[in-house]
């Protein structure tokens, strides 16, 4: 579908409210400052995904929390090794290393992590937008950022020409970097623009 | 000098040698590798789908069963044979694994069913895979030698 100029604006408005509320949630659970950008609206074509999430064989962790309810979508969240390791210290309380492939410790409080910041994102865009929206389970995957997302925007078998994403980018203080995108499906994004009346 | 030319998803390139094709971070996704080593060209492919159904839209080199017959005629147009041409392939993972989900919808499987059944129809053998598994491969093509270099994260480096 085509997109217009004030349906972008709105896009971007649902991002800001909604990724502030997962900035927030991640705030209030590290006792840590973390700032966010201005959300970026793309409707990007696959060759050009790298121009969204950065060099595809990067390793990070991904939590990638489904959207149901009366609108569907996918959420992401891409943290590069280092930030995932320093979140999970900070949420245990230690300086330990961590083994973010294999230890199930870690991966389930990844996981938690990226639960409470979509389930704010989605109360926020609930509350904005009249539609319930919840999370499924959270999935977590530790390999090649490219390879994670090409799985997310496959799981459903088909395709369009290109994706939709709305891209906010996190840093927190010290030393925490990470990517929130929100995926919503062709005919969630016309319900969630035409709740918001555009 | 040899180039390495990057695929990005969706996508095909061929050349000849001495350059390297490149496609990073296949997950589900597969990189389908063509050459003919007499006359040293080939080409890769990045698929994302198996069937277009019918209905390929505006990107052809989504599909399996649309790429790989772009892919052949391009690589034909420099000057390979097609009774020389033979093929690897890399990708096809299941990077998550959801609780309660059957394997039959499994996307990455059905991917590499696809493109072995394409590289059958047009009689182009299969020489070695590199499929399956829960981990992403970024794949290195020497379309000269026919050398596929598979790189992981976690699960090693290898030359197939």
């Amino acid at each position: 579908m085509e997109i217009s100029q004030i349906q972008l604006d709105a896009l971007r408005e649902i991002g800001n409210i909604g990724s502030g509320h997962a900035a927030t949630a991640l705030s209030a659970l590290l006792q840590r400052r973390i700032d966010m950008s201005v959300p970026e609206v793309w409707a990007v074509p696959f060759e050009n995904v790298e121009s969204v999430i950065g060099q595809l064989d990067t390793p990070q962790a991904v939590v990638y929390v489904k959207v149901e309810g009366d609108a569907h979508g996918k959420a992401v969240f891409f943290f590069p090794l280092e930030s995932a390791e320093i979140l999970v210290q900070a949420l245990f309380g230690t300086d330990q290393q961590m083994d973010l492939f294999a230890d199930e410790m870690v991966q389930s409080a990844l996981k938690e992590v990226g639960n409470i910041m979509v389930s704010s994102f989605l109360m926020a865009l609930t509350s904005f937008s009249g539609i319930p929206l919840q999370p499924s389970v959270p999935a977590l995957a530790v390999d090649m950022a490219g390879a994670i997302l090409d799985a997310i925007l496959l799981e459903d078998g088909s395709l369009d020409d290109s994706v939709l994403f709305i891209d906010t980018q996190l840093s927190g203080i010290p030393q925490i970097e990470g990517q929130f995108i929100f995926l919503p499906n062709e005919g969630s994004l016309k319900k969630l623009l035409g709740a918001l009346g555009v | 000098m040899s180039n390495v030319i990057t695929v990005g998803m969706a996508d095909y390139k061929t050349s000849k040698t001495p350059d390297i094709l490149m496609t990073a971070g296949l997950g589900s996704c597969i990189g389908i590798c063509i050459h003919d080593p007499v006359e040293k060209v080939g080409g890769m492919a990045h698929i994302m789908l198996p069937s277009s159904n019918g209905n390929p839209g505006a990107n052809q080199a989504k599909y399996a069963d649309t790429a790989i017959e772009l892919l052949i005629q391009d690589i034909l147009r420099l000057g390979a044979h097609k009774i020389r041409l033979r093929a690897k392939i890399a990708g096809g993972a299941q990077m998550f694994s959801f609780p309660g989900k059957t394997n039959v919808l499994k996307i990455g499987d059905r991917n590499a069913e696809a493109v072995e059944a394409e590289l059958k129809r047009f009689g182009i053998p299969l020489l070695v895979t590199d499929v399956g598994g829960s981990f992403g491969r970024t794949i290195h093509f020497d379309v000269g030698t026919g050398d596929l270099k598979v790189r992981t994260i976690n699960h090693g480096e290898k030359v197939i």
